[in-house]
């Protein structure tokens, strides 16, 4: 499995390691100890790299989980009622879950009252939202330069679209992906703003002339949505409104500069 | 997806695990709000994958890989990754252990701080090695699994960590042996 011993006659140093991790076999090991009974350094060498390996194991376990992370890390784990999307949420669940448990319930009750339409658009924006946040779809280009995001798109919409020269503070691309959206493909641009995850989605304006009112805040949730000569935007992030804004705002800037 | 019994036996299995996870977590974001996400996600991943786990295979060794692979993929991940890592060369200067007196192998080792800055000093791929054998106690083949590496490739990372390791403490202890 290793060399046997160096050129000089003692341990080789992947031997000596594997020696002190218990890998070699146990012919291997009778040569090893035969050796370290006549050889005054590799028995040396053996007890220090001994010593190292325990030091190392004390030295390296320095970083206990905060209590709090391990409740949520805990609670992640305990068997939950069964979900209708057979997803698990990650991102801090447990405060995920309440989130959107709040969001789906004024989302639904906001249906009582509110355009039907809207309303199920809204709940799609915000699902695939919690989607994107879930992390259990990556997206299918990861890059902040807007020169691989925007070509990738190329081919697999039926409209295009530009980025931005220049973002708004603190604002970054992160990558992209396909989406559908009210049965309509979309762009998904992924940003974050000051570490909140933000889901843009470009539509095509021609499609169903939809999309009366949405609702602007829901449970630290917001939805901003504009339009251009040919493209829907919309974007979801639980970041406060005014930095969402000032990245609509650039989207469509970088839309009628063309 | 899973059944309840699948379930029970997942969290049983992954909850005594959850210091190692968090701790070698933190090793690879150096953060705790990253490497409380990346757990957290690691786990989801891994309950979602569970069904594809075998029985009678290292559980621990298995969820390692998933957390490692997550990080991977993660944006921290992508930029650590392109750090160019020259692979396994044995005969790379330092490879051969020349020292003239045998004492120089003894170094002290009671010097916490020394140890942590090295270990922090260490390049990633060759701590991760180091943390995967000497802290999670794993075994080359079970650590082969985790990297996705050949166990040649394991037992040369593991050496050259720790003779990487000897020399910097060598150099910060100023040769105080």
């Amino acid at each position: 499995m290793t060399q046997t011993t160096q050129a000089n006659g003692h341990l080789g140093p992947d031997q000596l390691s594997a020696f002190i991790d218990g890998e070699l076999s146990s012919n291997e090991t009778y040569e090893v100890q035969q050796h370290l009974t006549d050889c005054h350094e590799c028995a040396l060498r053996v007890l220090s790299a001994t010593q190292l390996k325990a030091a190392t194991a004390r030295a390296a376990q320095q970083f206990a989980v905060p209590p709090e992370a391990l409740a949520r890390l805990t609670a992640q784990l305990r068997p939950q009622e069964p979900k209708k999307t057979g997803r698990i949420y990650s991102f801090r669940s447990v405060t995920w879950a309440a989130v959107a448990a709040g969001l789906l319930l004024a989302v639904s009750l906001l249906g009582w009252r509110q355009n039907r339409q809207a309303t199920a658009l809204s709940a799609e924006l915000l699902d695939q939202h919690l989607a994107v946040l879930s992390g259990g779809a990556s997206p299918e280009v990861i890059s902040t330069d807007r020169h691989t995001v925007k070509p990738w798109f190329q081919g697999k919409l039926p409209f295009s679209f530009n980025l931005p020269d220049v973002l708004p503070a603190d604002t970054t691309l992160k990558g992209g992906d396909l989406a559908y959206l009210n049965g309509q493909p979309a762009a998904l641009l992924l940003f974050t703003i000051h570490k909140h995850e933000v889901s843009v989605f470009l539509t095509q304006r021609s499609g169903s002339p939809i999309v009366a009112v949405l609702p602007g805040t829901q449970s630290g949730f917001t939805i901003h949505h504009a339009m251009t000569n040919d493209l829907r935007i919309f974007a979801v992030s639980d970041v406060n409104p005014a930095d969402l804004d000032l990245l609509v705002s650039a989207l469509v800037e970088a839309q009628t500069s063309r | 997806m899973s059944s309840p019994f699948h379930s029970a036996s997942f969290e049983d299995l992954t909850l005594p695990l959850l210091p190692s996870l968090y701790n070698h977590a933190f090793w690879l974001c150096r953060n705790h709000a990253d490497a409380e996400d990346l757990v957290q996600e690691a786990i989801s991943k891994a309950l979602r994958a569970f069904d594809s786990f075998q029985a009678g295979t290292n559980f621990k060794a298995w969820i390692f890989r998933i957390l490692r692979n997550t990080f991977l993929t993660s944006r921290t991940g992508i930029a650590a990754s392109r750090t160019v890592f020259l692979e396994d060369h044995p005969d790379l200067p330092g490879a051969t252990d020349e020292s003239p007196n045998p004492e120089d192998h003894l170094i002290r080792l009671d010097n916490q701080a020394a140890l942590n800055r090295a270990l922090d000093d260490l390049q990633p791929q060759l701590r991760e090695v180091l943390l995967l054998c000497d802290v999670e106690e794993l075994k080359y083949k079970d650590i082969a699994l985790v990297l996705d590496v050949p166990i040649g490739t394991v037992m040369s990372r593991i050496s050259r960590a720790r003779r990487t390791l000897h020399q910097q403490l060598k150099v910060q202890l100023g040769e105080s042996l």
